[in-house]
């Protein structure tokens, strides 16, 4: 009896500890979610009291009619394709240097990580005016150097827009997986590392035998997060480029707020948001099933 | 098989030190075992050894070749860690071959030298596994056949069984004693636990913060321990140590609450001195004729014997027993001490007097 009463009195608390949170998530995370695939079924501008059931049409016209939507589907994917590799490899590098004991390692991990908490918006207008081809910074160290063919106008260029709003994000987004390595090399096991030394491993060695498998699981949050953050990926195109210049730069989640907020079609923004919430799933739940697996086997 | 000597070895971290200069030669084939308490540079000497740490002054030479500036890998040693160290990702072949791999030996070679240290071992059946599925004393016996596999002129064993339960720790102490008797390979150990060295050593190099206390063999440290440390940090139950002043004509020490113990013969130049009388618990003998009283405090029977911690003239003795007594709690005993058996020590710097009756 006692022991019911303690288990059951240990259920509340964990219901009044979880209860506001869920009451959160439900309102401002499940229901929303609800609602846009529920929307993505109508025709409506927002405003009117009547929403017109349309079945799947919007779905159609996005993946048929809408030139912009597969530009949009196309430069996110390159845009997470970038992501995945290049921030996670600067952060490990950064972390693996900054792991050494050198003089100001502290200051430099802070000044590394210090892009990651500016918002976005605000990176982008510094970068911005970074980028301005007779103004910026670029452009002046360049004009410096002698290089002045090198500049360019490198948000107004079709060709290499994407990429220099990819540079922003590069540099605010490094520092992040920096910290979750630096967290798991602290978990690097020493005797393994003096193991690995005796054997005879160099430095590539103990890097491929010992820090890499230790740091699985962090490689693993590292990728899922650079993979649905760049899939999401918005408030920094909107600052830099706005989607421009001619879509060059249109992503998917901004292609879903323009749609929808700009153009106030919220039927169709709510089936590029949904696109968007499947393609997320399709390349993350796999991901994650198949690292678990692979951790499994080696446990 | 490789002789290490180790000459004038300091260690210093800043303006810390914690290696006083050591010098230890260790001889061909010879089980040495480096013991001390926590914290007494045992580990930093032999990861100094392994080249695992920088030697701040002096010279450690395997096989008369300096090894000071070698990296680890070219010191020709293995190493056996205390949490075995054993990569998490290979198996049990994987992680044996691993150093062979490196060393680009080719893979018939590798498969024959992996196949006969496990035979050794009796790793056979495990070879496939992964050292998550093996149990501490397999994980302890790959972590020894990764050793193995490399032939090194030395082995380094850094509290290979401090992770293991009491039953497996003496197996495996047997099996390292075993292998050891096999191979004929070079060994020095690190353990806190001077049982395991006792039990295993050829010779026990005694270490008390950063400084050799002695050097000998087992018996050697128990029956002549040098200094007090030595004497109370080897036996269990430990050496009693009772605080006195030698009294004229051979009267016996006068200990704290004024009484006087006989404790056997010593010279007469010592009297008037003050001193630590040592003795062993084996070496306290319950009689029945006429002794020194005792109050019986506590009683612990392990089954082959009984430690009865007894209060006697104030001080507090351990006195071990084989014989089935039917002693209680708040028995008085006559007790004497084993003559010839005692030990005397400077009260002043804890080294052994010599005594030329009371030696053995």
């Amino acid at each position: 009896m006692a022991a019911r009463a303690i288990g059951s009195n240990m259920r509340i608390q964990a219901l009044l500890l979880l209860g506001p949170a869920l009451v959160i998530y439900v309102v401002f995370a499940v229901f929303p979610m609800l609602d846009v695939i529920w929307l993505s079924f109508f025709k409506w501008n927002g405003l009117d009291p009547v929403k017109v059931y349309v079945g799947a049409s919007n779905y159609v016209d996005v993946f048929t009619k809408d030139p912009v939507f597969w530009v949009a589907f196309r430069n996110t994917m390159i845009w997470t394709a970038l992501s995945v590799v290049i921030p996670p490899m600067i952060g490990l590098g950064l972390a693996l240097g900054l792991n050494q004991p050198i003089f100001g390692r502290n200051t430099l991990r802070a000044i590394y990580y210090l892009p990651v908490i500016i918002a976005p918006i605000a990176v982008a207008t510094m970068w911005r005016w970074m980028y301005d081809p007779f103004f910026g910074l670029f452009g002046q160290i360049l004009t410096s150097l002698g290089l002045q063919s090198w500049v360019m106008d490198w948000l107004g260029n079709r060709d290499i827009a994407l990429y220099s709003a990819f540079g922003a994000y590069v540099w605010q987004s490094v520092g992040f997986s920096m910290v979750l390595f630096l967290a798991g090399l602290q978990g690097v096991n020493r005797s393994l590392v003096e193991a690995a030394r005796i054997d005879g491993a160099g430095r590539w060695s103990i890097f491929r035998y010992v820090t890499l498998p230790a740091l699985r699981t962090t490689l693993t949050i590292v990728l899922v997060l650079a993979i649905i953050n760049s899939l999401k990926a918005f408030d920094i195109v909107y600052g830099l480029t706005g989607g421009g210049p001619a879509q060059s730069t249109q992503m998917l989640a901004l292609w879903a707020f323009t749609q929808s907020m700009q153009i106030f079609d919220f039927g169709r923004g709510s089936a590029i948001s949904v696109v968007l919430l499947g393609v997320t799933l399709a390349v993350v739940i796999p991901y994650m099933r198949w690292t678990q697996k692979r951790e499994e086997t080696t446990e | 098989m490789a002789s290490v000597t180790i000459s004038e070895v300091r260690k210093t971290y800043g303006a810390v030190a914690v290696i006083h200069g050591v010098d230890i030669d260790i001889r061909h084939g010879e089980f040495v075992v480096l013991v001390g308490p926590s914290g007494c540079g045992k580990s930093t000497l032999l990861r100094m050894i392994a080249g695992l740490e920088n030697i701040s002054a002096g010279t450690i030479a395997i096989d008369d070749r300096v090894v000071n500036h070698l990296e680890p890998k070219d010191r020709d040693i293995a190493m056996v860690f205390q949490n075995y160290a054993l990569y998490p990702q290979m198996t049990v072949a994987q992680n044996m071959s691993f150093a062979l791999e490196l060393a680009r030996v080719d893979k018939a070679t590798i498969r024959q030298k992996v196949d006969a240290a496990a035979a050794i071992l009796g790793l056979e059946p495990l070879l496939d596994r992964k050292p998550a599925q093996l149990s501490g004393g397999q994980r302890q016996r790959v972590a020894m056949g990764r050793a193995i596999v490399r032939n090194p002129k030395v082995f380094l064993f850094d509290e290979p069984l401090s992770n293991l339960d009491a039953k497996l720790r003496v197996a495996m102490r047997a099996e390292i004693k075993s292998l050891h008797q096999r191979l004929g390979t070079t060994v020095v150990y690190v353990t806190h636990d001077q049982i395991e060295a006792m039990t295993m050593a050829d010779r026990i190099v005694v270490l008390n913060a950063g400084r050799v206390e002695q050097i000998g063999t087992p018996l050697e440290l128990y029956d002549r321990p040098v200094n007090r440390f030595v004497a109370g940090f080897i036996g269990s139950p430990a050496m009693n140590f009772i605080a006195g002043t030698l009294e004229a004509g051979q009267a016996g020490l006068k200990v704290a609450s004024g009484a006087v113990i006989a404790v056997g013969p010593y010279p007469a130049e010592l009297v008037g001195r003050q001193v630590e009388f040592g003795i062993r618990p084996e070496h306290i003998l319950v009689s029945d004729a006429e002794g020194l009283d005792a109050r019986v405090d506590v009683v612990e029977p392990t089954g082959s014997e009984t430690h009865v911690v007894v209060d006697a003239a104030g001080e507090k003795l351990v006195a071990l027993i084989r014989r089935r007594l039917p002693i209680a709690v708040g028995d008085r005993l006559s007790i004497a001490f084993e003559e010839g058996q005692g030990h005397l020590f400077d009260a002043g710097n804890g080294q052994r007097l010599a005594l030329e009756p009371m030696d053995v």
